[in-house]
């Protein structure tokens, strides 16, 4: 049974490289003349696509497309629980979806996995670039190499307010870092039990995105190596400004994001701020009813005065998925899914998503004012965001370690009271190793 | 468990007897071998194989060649991931802290379930069937519930446990870097102690009352009889129930996951099994299989050598 096992997974790897060399040829060569790494001609007959997903309503979205689509049905799969590992598994096993919900972060690990297909042989795949935003199409094609997904939904980011404590405290909203640190030490002064914001260390994710506004890129590709660069001097003072914070005390560094202590510090309003997505604007709208009418939206702060930067955290991309026998039809309604009016409204009212697609900017649903957030139209500040987001960012191709070596280092040296700024330096070492144990080419930027 | 009172007579048998009985043997055989095959098969498959499939993976290594992202390859690796596991601190760091947490919580835990089973099984206590349902409730509470029920009760936003202590003027952290390892024990202690205990108490029904009748005689209070008698007799008992808690705690995953999710002090490699998911889910599956492999070597080690030495005790 060994020899068995052993044999499958050789010629099985054999496979990969006999249909990667489409994809390979396809990433050295300069963009625009890419050979069809899939065919691309539509099927005959009736097509069932999988589409696996964790997009509140997303059914909703499908009988849309089913009803009027009899020859292309799509069927979907919840996969809210572990998702990469779900679709990881599911590739190993011969059983890929068509389509897959995959987060920017996520798409260089995915295709240093060999489990992404290029699509970009697709003449509608190649005309979709104009439909959306510049940085989510550089992020889905890896800078056009070969179109791997479609973008579907954003984070830009933005900061959430309590205008009340603020106009209570006569505190004048914050428009750059520093004007934000001496916010937190007024409201300190005046409550000692408010902090400005809960800082999770481990929450590395949120982290990127303050280090993608100022600029401290992590990843660049250089001589035929990944250079990965976390700790650079952008970087360091990101640490270096909210380990400013922890010092002043104007900040909370043991609730968790996402978890029930951090919504119960928020219903007490514990909390002044939170620097958030565009998605997490239902949080406080469903979970802290109460404070209806209380908070507001605003840019970011930002580094300097009267820049206009912003960083994105979260979003996914919809994948094509390596094994999808069905590439024309994939296309099609992968195009429809993330910019059609029809599927983009239901995916923001149901799903709480901020389109990717240029055109949903000009959803009727995203130009009015938000209730809870007294009738402040919220998506204006995020439209604004998404706008300067610097497209240049990168992600690396071993990202769940580079997660996950930060958020650890991080946390540790807030819990020992030592300098946040080493943890840049500790999870650079982890994600080299990481990337060097899977003889991914690499070499340290710093 | 050695039988005290085998004085029943035992009829002799007739020689035709026993002919037959030698004669049935074969198609009895044949369908044992059928009732069992349907386990068989689903254990290879589904347990067997599995491993070694895991076995030889951690064997290989990832190879790539050409371009950012390459063509990828999985080819013989020797002891590659063996090494890189071994040589990792985080790892032994975890190793550590699942060692360190067994040596404490599993005799606290069946130091309780002894006193617990014993109780029951005196005169002390009335309303015995009350009693041994509550103290095994909480094993019928699912682990995960139980975890996160309990990071409800330890974290200080919403804990009215530290509230209360708080306003007593005493201020405790159960999720700090230096207490949520044994935060963790009480949660496995609670879920677990019930279900040890109900395997002691078990073993204790099956003693013959007539042996308390002679200690008695002989002048033995409760205390005597549950120390010198009643221990020694359920040690094997006791000593299954320890191998169950040695191997159980290696494992230790689910606890200081749930846990993880309110306390920033349980990382991402706070247990072997966490260790060994995250590589996992960070691509890298051979080294992952075979940090799997050092786990359950060690999960072996332990708990056979513990059994072995307990064995030449008992034996002795």
């Amino acid at each position: 049974m060994i020899t068995a096992m052993a044999r499958q997974s050789r010629v099985r790897a054999a496979f990969a490289a006999a249909g990667l060399t489409g994809v390979l040829v396809a990433g050295c060569s300069s963009a625009g003349d890419k050979p069809a790494a899939s065919s691309c001609k539509p099927s005959t007959g009736k097509v069932t696509l999988q589409y696996w997903n964790f997009v509140p309503g997303m059914k909703k979205v499908l009988d849309v497309w089913n009803a009027a689509n009899p020859n292309i049905q799509v069927t979907m799969k919840n996969i809210a629980n572990n998702s990469a590992d779900q679709i990881t598994n599911a590739v190993k096993a011969n059983q890929a979806p068509d389509l897959a919900q995959i987060g920017y972060d996520s798409l260089p690990q995915f295709r240093s996995q060999d489990m992404l297909a290029d699509v970009s042989g697709c003449a509608p795949a190649t005309a979709a670039k104009s439909k959306f935003i510049d940085w989510t199409w550089s992020q889905s094609t890896f800078g056009g190499q070969g179109i791997f997904a479609f973008p579907q939904d954003i984070g830009p980011l933005a900061m959430y307010y309590r205008a009340d404590l603020f106009t209570k405290y006569n505190i004048p909203v914050p428009k750059t870092w520093a004007e934000y640190q001496a916010a937190g030490k007024t409201l300190k002064a005046h409550d000692s039990s408010v902090a400005i914001t809960a800082f999770d260390p481990s929450n590395s994710y949120l982290f990127d995105g303050l280090l993608w506004q100022k600029g401290g890129q992590m990843y660049s590709y250089k001589d035929g190596k990944w250079v990965v660069s976390i700790d650079n001097p952008n970087a360091r003072a990101v640490a270096a400004y909210w380990q400013g914070l922890i010092k002043d005390g104007t900040v909370r560094t043991d609730l968790k994001n996402g978890s029930t202590p951090l919504t119960n510090a928020y219903a007490k309003g514990k909390l002044a701020t939170m620097i958030g997505a565009a998605w997490s604007y239902t949080n406080l709208r469903d979970n802290v009813p109460k404070q209806s009418g209380a908070w507001r939206v605003a840019p970011l702060p930002q580094w300097s005065a009267g820049e206009n930067r912003a960083g994105n955290w979260g979003g996914s991309t919809v994948a094509f998925i390596k094994g999808g026998k069905h590439t024309y039809e994939a296309v099609k309604f992968n195009e429809w899914l993330n910019s059609d009016p029809a599927a983009l409204k239901i995916e923001n009212s149901v799903g709480g998503l901020y389109p990717a697609a240029t055109a949903g900017a000009d959803l009727p649903a995203l130009k009015v004012g938000t209730p809870y957030y007294g009738n402040q139209n919220i998506f204006d500040v995020f439209r604004q965001s998404a706008k300067n987001i610097d497209t240049s960012w990168q992600w690396g191709p071993t990202q769940v370690t580079a997660y996950t070596s930060l958020g650890d280092a991080m946390t540790s040296a807030v819990a020992k009271g030592s300098d946040l700024s080493a943890a840049l330096k500790v999870s650079q070492d982890a994600v080299i190793k990481a990337m060097e144990g899977q003889s991914i080419p690499v070499t340290a930027g710093n | 468990m050695t039988s005290l009172t085998s004085n029943a007579a035992v009829p002799a048998r007739e020689p035709g007897r026993a002919k037959r009985s030698r004669s049935r043997s074969g198609p009895r055989a044949g369908s044992i071998a059928a009732f069992l095959l349907p386990f068989f098969v689903l254990f290879t498959l589904f347990y067997i194989a599995p491993i070694l499939y895991a076995l030889v993976q951690s064997f290989e290594k990832i190879q790539r060649s050409g371009g950012q992202y390459g063509t990828l390859s999985t080819v013989f690796g020797g002891t590659t991931q063996y090494s890189a596991v071994l040589s990792n601190p985080d790892f032994w760091a975890s190793l550590g802290r699942v060692g360190l947490f067994g040596i404490v919580q599993v005799p606290v835990m069946l130091f309780l379930s002894l006193l617990i089973a014993l109780l029951l099984d005196s005169r002390l206590i009335r309303f015995k069937a009350f009693f041994r349902l509550t103290a095994f409730l909480p094993y019928a509470v699912p682990g995960l519930i139980a975890a996160i029920m309990w990071s409800f009760l330890y974290h200080p936003q919403l804990s009215p446990i530290v509230r209360t202590l708080d306003d007593l003027g005493l201020h405790v952290d159960f999720l700090s870097e230096s207490s949520v390892l044994w935060s963790i024990a009480n949660i496995s202690t609670w879920l677990w102690t019930g279900y040890n205990m109900l395997i002691i108490h078990s073993a204790l029904q099956a003693i013959p009352q007539d042996i308390y009748e002679a200690a008695r005689l002989d002048g033995a209070g409760d205390i005597a009889i549950a120390l010198r008698i009643k221990v020694p007799i359920v040690l094997p008992s006791i000593l299954l129930a320890t191998v169950f808690s040695i191997i159980g705690t290696l494992q230790l995953y689910s606890e200081p996951s749930v846990l993880a999710q309110v306390a920033p002090s349980v990382s991402t490699t706070f247990t072997p099994n966490m260790m060994t998911y995250g590589i996992a889910s960070g691509g890298n599956h051979q080294q992952a299989a075979a940090m799997s492999v050092v786990i359950a070597v060690a999960t072996f080690v332990l708990s056979f050598g513990f059994m072995k030495i307990t064995n030449r005790k008992t034996d002795a």
